[in-house]
């Protein structure tokens, strides 16, 4: 306690000095050391029983990724949409700062006061800011015992804004909060977020890490929702495990690998956690939909998290695939017609976006993960024709080689204007190895045998498996995200694929290498389980705040470089204009000086 | 004729342009005989003057489809293997009524030749400047498109005569050339790069090549077949992914020629067929380019939005909506007669019925809008108001 007090003091120190070289006035007095707790209707952290999880709820003082320097110094939110947010920081790390300044601005309640009370020198607060809005309520909001369910701050991520809960708990019989402050809420996030947005707020290779310079619109201190913090990337846990219940299946069942005995029993018990994922995984999302709509929109907005969701679909291709000879020998066709009618579906409207989609076109938002999309054809494929089925299979072969080779020749080409090619290798780039080896085995299930069609794809495959594999020094210092399971199974279905070739070429070195993938597959698998075992239940972070979906709509302007408190007398439009061009972004200047060829010159 | 002078001027201000007017303006500066005998051939003048100004390849498209009909006709009325009731009910297409078609097509070809080739004589410039244009040099290749379509519908010119071989070789030559030419300058000529150039018009260019494919194959030349298939489907490769990558967006095309946008579907129907011919049977390479036309056809028609603002004015652009149905429709029935089933027949029936009526209706509103055929601003004919790629 002792420490983080100083620590606020030295701040303090820090901010009357820049305050005592702006201006006159007897700033220090405004000042006073108390603890959050002393204020009323303070929204304290320290009072959530129920977090079990993050570091963020107790260092309230430790400067974050973001903007938190400039909280100290100056209470003035640095952007309209990010307002109560960084009001919020301000408020808890500068404690005494938040009594004394909501004494001098007004006489309101004190939550009500920090995003009002500031209106020099930022922008205007847009209509129906959420926040303006969120931060009236949040004085009722206080008790401890209060669900993060009821949090305000979260509506704008739920379903019709929270509408949908309060018909749930309007049906349980409970007291609902007055409505007008439900109706007040408008939903700045209505339209689409465009996917500029997502490239400009986030960086990475799952575009997963705020930039430096962004702003997100949920509070980043606190932790969110569980159901706000559970991303579509945890279906590739069901990717991955169903995966390797295919490949001990194949390892008992093929002949080249007859001679290691392995029994049915791994197979069937992998099926059955992989059924009992995809179920307990579709049942959250699926929850997930329901109460956070909104949630779920940024998600299928976001230009590597669409792909994750052809995920389910696959999932369910591979339990099929995987099925154990002991629970059933043969399927029913129309299973497979009912699994690949949502599936084709989904793939017309994304194929059609790259194709005529003026944003979302293929050589702006092209990254590895788009081998998700693609290589779902391939899978259906493979099931159908195993399953007896002719024509169908043919179609998604077809329609996903096409689309394949486009996604292949341009992620190959690595083009300027795209911008989420990771610079370093990252596992994601482990999904290149995915369509070449399914398809090689479709193949071999419609014309009946291993072909040169299959030969050629599955060499392919092999060659780029082994160019990453012997990169493998260039996976590390990655932070490790659930989506690492989906791409185990491109190494899982080469495996499999290597076993399906040594059974129509069969000699020592086939065998051989079907072993080693299998086992490089399974150790693979066994250390992602260790690892997400690890963050789960050690360090608690399996599912940490969300923050690619919650970037705001608008780039926040940098004011943390200017201190002009004093200065607002001049005029607003100079200060806009200097605002404008002093990010150092360079797509912001151009936007702002509204260059039309901005593609031209990028081409 | 200040029209013609301003439009002209604007592509090239050379004092030669002013030559070619002459002659008529010869004819206008003289009022003083201001009989009804030349009145009224100075307005005809006048009238074929703005017509051929206006003209340009892209009417071609017409041709196009009702070439395409005649072949499909054709084919659904020739001999098949196909025992179905939808098949059996199709062939009961009276052979006049076929001829009628294929004849009214004719007609129209050589009609649009002949403005085309008066245009060439009288406004070579023009022409000129539609070859430099990025939409309008694709459109050249769809005159030979239509004469091989007529020929290979032909009612009388059977397949392996000498007059059917001579007027093969007469359409196949200017298309390699356009091909040498064309294809050439995307990978070697600094300002046609094909990045810079491509946009769904140059899949015509593929087509050509798949269409003379298609009628040498017919003809029994299996080596040319071949020749001219690798060549369209190579290019077609480089075509997709390209305007699949889409660099710089939807701008490269003016809205009102969004409905070019189906011969994305068009290029691999036509590609299955000639493979078809080239193999003799609808094997699993036709089979998947089929499936991928008909995937891609299912992405356009679900995005309406797209071809919208299009459709707010009748324009020729609007014909570009016939000969990919059709071509469609007809690979449909190649594949319903290899693939016996309820299913593909089913679909053979909708895309036959769909083609069918957008032909009819485009043709019924053409003949009443007859007017509205040559607009003074179409976005070929107006060159000035598109952003070209500068020779």
């Amino acid at each position: 306690m002792d420490g983080r007090e100083n620590q606020v003091s030295i701040e303090l120190q820090e901010s009357v000095e820049a305050e005592a070289e702006a201006g006159p006035g007897p700033v220090p007095a405004l000042f006073k050391l108390i603890t959050s707790n002393e204020v009323a209707g303070f929204d304290s952290i320290i009072q959530e029983s129920e977090t079990a999880v993050s570091s963020n709820s107790i260092n309230i003082c430790q400067p974050n990724g973001h903007q938190r320097k400039l909280s100290i110094s100056i209470s003035m939110p640095s952007s309209p949409t990010g307002a109560s947010s960084a009001g919020t920081k301000n408020v808890l790390d500068v404690e005494g700062n938040g009594n004394g300044f909501i004494d001098s601005s007004s006489a309101d309640a004190p939550s009500k006061a920090k995003p009002k009370g500031v209106k020099f020198l930022s922008q205007p607060m847009p209509k129906g800011s959420v926040f303006g809005e969120a931060a009236n309520v949040r004085n009722i909001n206080q008790h401890p015992n209060i669900k993060k369910f009821k949090d305000k701050r979260f509506n704008s991520f739920k379903t019709w804004s929270g509408k949908l809960e309060r018909q749930i708990t309007n049906l349980r019989g409970r007291q609902s909060e007055s409505e007008s402050e439900e109706d007040s809420v408008r939903n700045s996030e209505r339209e689409a977020l465009p996917v500029d947005r997502y490239f400009d707020a986030l960086e990475g290779p799952e575009l997963e890490t705020l930039r430096a310079s962004e702003e997100i619109v949920l509070p980043d201190d606190k932790t969110w929702p569980f159901l706000l913090r559970y991303p579509i990337s945890s279906f590739g846990i069901c990717l991955g495990v169903s995966s390797q219940a295919v490949m001990w299946k194949a390892l008992a069942t093929a002949t080249a690998t007859k001679f290691l005995h392995i029994s049915l029993t791994v197979n069937l018990i992998l099926w059955w956690i992989s059924i009992a994922l995809v179920a307990a995984v579709s049942s959250t999302y699926l929850t997930k939909v329901i109460l956070y709509f909104e949630a779920v929109r940024r998600e299928y907005y976001h230009p590597i998290r669409v792909n994750f969701f052809f995920a389910p679909w696959i999932s369910l291709l591979f339990l099929a695939l995987g099925l154990p000879p002991s629970v059933a020998t043969t399927l029913p066709v129309a299973l497979w017609y009912v699994l690949m009618t949502p599936f084709l579906f989904l793939e017309l409207k994304i194929y059609g976006q790259w194709m005529s989609g003026g944003q979302r076109r293929l050589s702006k938002v092209a990254n590895p993960t788009n081998h998700l999309s693609v290589v779902g054809n391939f899978v259906g494929a493979l099931l159908g024709a195993s399953m007896g089925l002719k024509e169908g299979p043919i179609f998604f072969f077809a329609v996903g080689m096409a689309h394949y080779t486009v996604l292949f020749v341009t992620l190959y080409q690595r083009l300027p204007t795209n911008e989420t090619l990771p610079k370093d290798l990252h596992p994601v780039f482990f999904l290149f190895v995915a369509a070449p080896s399914v398809a090689s085995m479709a193949w071999a299930n419609i014309q009946g045998s291993f072909d040169y069609g299959s030969r050629i794809a599955y060499f392919i495959a092999l060659f780029l498996y082994f160019s990453l594999a012997v990169r493998v020094n260039f996976f590390r210092g990655f932070k490790f995200s659930l989506a690492w399971w989906a791409y185990t199974f491109p190494m899982t279905g080469a495996a499999i694929a290597t076993m399906r070739y040594s059974s129509a070429v069969t000699n020592v070195v086939t065998q051989t290498l079907s072993v080693i993938l299998s086992v490089a597959a399974t150790l693979t698998v066994t250390a992602l389980l260790v690892t997400t075992i690890y963050h789960a239940f050690v360090l608690r972070d399996l599912f940490p705040n969300d923050i690619a979906i919650a970037i705001s709509d608008r780039k926040p302007k940098p004011q943390n470089k200017w201190f002009n408190l004093i200065r607002h007398g001049s005029s607003d439009h100079d200060i806009e204009t200097f605002l404008k061009f002093a990010n150092s972004d360079s797509k912001d200047i151009e936007a702002a000086l509204k260059i039309p060829t901005a593609d031209a010159t990028r081409v | 004729m200040a029209f013609t002078i301003r439009s002209m001027a604007s592509l090239r201000p050379e004092p030669q342009i002013v030559p070619v007017n002459t002659p008529q303006a010869s004819r206008i500066t003289t009022p003083v005989q201001s009989s009804l005998s030349t009145i009224f051939p100075r307005r005809v003048k006048h009238s074929i003057s703005s017509i051929l100004t206006k003209f340009h390849a892209g009417y071609f498209r017409i041709s196009l489809s009702l070439g395409g009909q005649a072949l499909l006709w054709k084919t659904l009325i020739g001999p098949t293997h196909d025992k179905s009731t939808l098949r059996h009910v199709v062939r009961m297409f009276h052979p006049t009524a076929f001829l009628v078609l294929w004849s009214f097509a004719l007609f129209i070809l050589i009609l649009l030749s002949l403005l085309y080739i008066l245009r060439c004589f009288f406004y070579f410039k023009m022409v000129k400047a539609e070859f430099l244009h990025h939409v309008g040099v694709n459109y050249l290749f769809a005159p030979w498109i239509s004469w091989f379509l007529l020929l290979q519908s032909a009612p009388f010119v059977a397949p392996n005569t000498t007059s059917y071989l001579v007027l093969w070789w007469f359409f196949a030559v200017p298309v390699v050339a356009l091909d040498v030419k064309i294809y050439g300058q995307w990978f070697t000529k600094g300002k046609k790069f094909l990045s810079t150039v491509a946009n769904p018009t140059s899949q015509i260019s593929v087509i050509g090549n798949l269409v003379g494919a298609q009628a040498a194959a017919s003809m029994g030349w299996k080596e040319i077949a071949v020749c001219l298939f690798s060549l369209g489907m190579v290019h077609y490769l480089v075509l997709l992914v390209t305007l699949y990558q889409r660099f710089s967006g939807s701008d490269r095309l003016p809205a009102m020629l969004r409905p070019v946008f189906f011969l994305f579907f068009a290029a691999p129907s036509v590609a299955s067929l000639a493979w078809e011919s080239i193999t003799g049977a609808f094997d699993i390479a036709s089979k998947m380019l089929f499936f991928l036309s008909l995937f891609l056809f299912t992405s356009l028609v679900c995005r309406p939005a797209l071809f919208k603002r299009s459709m707010r004015r009748f324009s020729v652009a609007w014909w570009a909506y016939s000969f990919p149905l059709t071509i469609l429709a007809l690979a449909s029935t190649e594949y319903a007669e290899e693939v016996k089933g309820s299913i593909p027949h089913l679909l053979m029936f909708l895309l036959l019925a769909l083609s069918v009526l957008v032909s009819l209706g485009l043709t019924v509103f053409t003949l009443l809008n007859t007017r509205m055929l040559l607009p003074d601003n179409d976005p070929i004919s107006g060159l000035r108001h598109l952003p070209t790629v500068s020779p």
